[in-house]
């Protein structure tokens, strides 16, 4: 693509210069556009409430590693982690498990209402979140369930099961149907076929799918500020509110833990970015 | 697709087996069929449709504690004298179809830069991405500095160009929060419309696009006769999806304005959360109502667009 747009150059090389190098420098602003607020506030993390307010705009000097000790110890970021991590990797895993069931025996098996269940399952992915919202918060007061990590890892359940289907039943749809045969003949039962043929064959697929529902649960705040209003229960997003509810001229201290919340999933970005990338725009390409 | 039929050798192979339980192994018996779809569909029932019956069936009581009355539509009609309501329902339709044309511009402008070959472009389409998979409590916070009155970035760069006039308190004049937070939520998004369609020009057919540089066919009209018509769609598929998120945006305004001020940022969602769980109305058949009024008109919305906008393509989530 490049070599081709060069080799034209030629006599209109200047001002094909002049177009590159304002091309170059739109994407230059733009990039910063789009990074530069992040890592501002990976400075302003590593700075004290009274550094930023001297000069907001000052690179961290000395760098205060503390902050980020203080916001775990002192400020609950640590039971706002383990809350977040304890409920996304638990429902994370429920929802992989039994989406990949599920999409399993809708791409494979024929049987009737095969379409009908997947576009149930599928059309759900449009609902507004408020349709099902103020009557979970209902059920769960009654089943008890209200204010408790395991309500609340359960509704995530729910909430990722329709497009964890949907990727893998288009992902299991393209196995080959040789493989299921030649299994069948040496024998293998349903549940052994999707035990030790299409798990493993799935398995990239199952990974993005890992992936994406890990960071849109990481990230998630309606369902945790309606579900959970314990101290002690708050997940990452709401611990984070909550924080800045309380202190809001802090700035230091907000964005250090701001940045506690952001960590995990940039370093699951850093490792996995074209699966992630793939992931999350896999249903809008087709 | 699954439907496609297998009645090839194999299966003939299969029936001289006599130990295969099933001659069409695309067949399974009820058993195995609900060990695969029954806990998917417990949850499904249990956690999504059961939920979503309920809230409209609620929408006709007026639901304080365990009471519950039963005001049949009274609920529809006071929905349709409430003048909030309706400021929310303006707010998020320019937002929902306005918006999203902004969005695939960009888009679509951005990727055509990468896909021209500019160095690095691996690096900056991983770089224009970060922020989708930031929280939106991080990006509200983030922006709510950044539109800060005295420190934030924007007035700092408006003040130090010479603007100062025009550096004002974003989110607190009602007339530009509502593009304050349009903005913020674009600046989130542009990435995802950024790689989908860069994705979809490099699945472009080469000779279509090679014949045209042979022809000495400028960019412009490139883009014009060749790209966006083999784009299309592409591109309406990603319209209708940034359409739907916008219908159902609460996050980043509840953060940011919380609908203010003075009711200008106010979303269909943000309003059903407040009569729901913010304000002391203690009502929950009235947010039932809205909620059950806005679920019909998103899908209403996305049924339509899909037809008027001719898209054959399946939808996508």
């Amino acid at each position: 693509m490049a070599s081709s747009s060069a080799a034209r150059g030629g006599p209109r090389s200047l001002p094909r210069l002049f177009t590159r190098g304002t091309l170059a420098l739109v994407l230059g602003v733009y990039t910063i556009y789009q990074l530069g607020p992040f890592l501002w506030l990976a400075t302003m993390s590593l700075r004290t409430t009274a550094e930023i307010s001297a000069a907001p705009y000052a690179w961290p000097k000395p760098m205060h590693f503390e902050q980020f000790r203080t916001a775990w110890v002192d400020s609950d970021f640590a039971t706002y982690f383990w809350n977040s991590a304890l409920v996304v990797v638990s429902a994370v895993a429920v929802v992989t498990l039994i989406g990949a069931a599920a999409a399993h025996a809708l791409a494979r098996y024929r049987f009737r209402g095969n379409r009908i269940i997947y576009g149930i399952l599928f059309s759900s992915i449009i609902f507004p979140p408020q349709i099902t919202l103020i009557s979970l918060y209902q059920i769960l007061v009654d089943y008890n369930l209200y204010n408790s990590l395991f309500g609340l890892s359960l509704v995530y359940i729910s909430l990722q099961l329709p497009l964890t289907v949907y990727l893998l039943e288009g992902f299991f749809a393209r196995i080959p149907q040789d493989l299921f045969d030649a299994a069948k003949m040496d024998g293998y039962g349903d549940l052994e076929i999707f035990w030790r043929i299409v798990l493993p064959v799935g398995m990239p697929a199952i990974a993005t799918t890992l992936i994406l529902n890990f960071i849109q649960l990481w990230n998630e705040f309606l369902f945790a500020v309606v579900l959970i209003t314990d101290p002690d229960k708050r997940t990452l997003p709401i611990g984070i509110r909550a924080f800045m509810g309380d202190h809001f001229q802090d700035i230091g201290m907000i964005a250090t833990g701001v940045m506690i919340s952001v960590i995990p999933v940039i370093i699951v970005y850093v490792f996995f970015s074209e699966k992630l990338i793939r992931g999350m725009t896999a249903g809008a390409i087709k | 697709m699954p439907d496609a039929p297998t009645l090839t050798t194999d299966s003939g192979k299969a029936r001289a087996f006599p130990r295969a339980t099933l001659a069409d192994p695309r067949r399974a018996t009820r058993l195995v069929l609900a060990i695969f779809l029954g806990p998917g569909l417990l949850v499904y029932c249990g956690l999504t449709a059961y939920p979503a019956f309920r809230t409209i069936y609620d929408s006709f009581f007026t639901i304080e504690g365990l009471d519950a009355t039963f005001v049949g539509l009274a609920n529809y009609r006071d929905l349709m004298g409430d003048e909030t309501f309706w400021v929310a329902v303006r707010n998020t339709f320019v937002w929902s179809f306005v918006a999203p044309v902004l969005d695939v511009a960009t888009g679509l402008l951005l990727a055509l830069a990468l896909y021209a070959g500019v160095p690095f472009a691996r690096f900056l389409r991983v770089a224009w991405f970060t922020p989708v998979l930031l929280s939106y409590v991080v990006v509200a916070i983030l922006w709510m500095w950044i539109y800060n009155y005295d420190w934030g970035v924007l007035n700092v760069l408006l003040r130090a160009v010479g603007l100062g006039d025009l550096a004002s308190s974003w989110l607190g004049d009602p007339k530009l929060a509502l593009g304050a937070v349009i903005v913020t939520h674009a600046w989130k998004w542009a990435g995802f419309n950024m790689v989908v369609c860069l994705a979809a020009i490099h699945s472009l057919p080469k000779e279509v696009l090679e014949a045209a540089d042979l022809d000495n066919c400028g960019w412009g009209a490139k883009l014009r006769y060749i790209i966006i018509p083999l784009l299309r769609p592409t591109l309406l598929s990603l319209y209708i999806l940034s359409f739907i998120g916008k219908m159902k945006v609460f996050d980043l305004v509840w953060i940011m304005t919380q609908g203010g001020p003075l009711w200008a940022t106010e979303t269909v969602s943000t309003y059903v959360y407040k009569r729901a769980f913010n304000w002391n109305t203690f009502d929950l058949g009235y947010p039932s109502a809205i909620a059950t009024v806005w679920f019909l008109v998103v899908c209403v919305s996305v049924i339509i667009l899909n037809r008027v906008l001719g898209s054959r393509e399946r939808l996508e989530y």
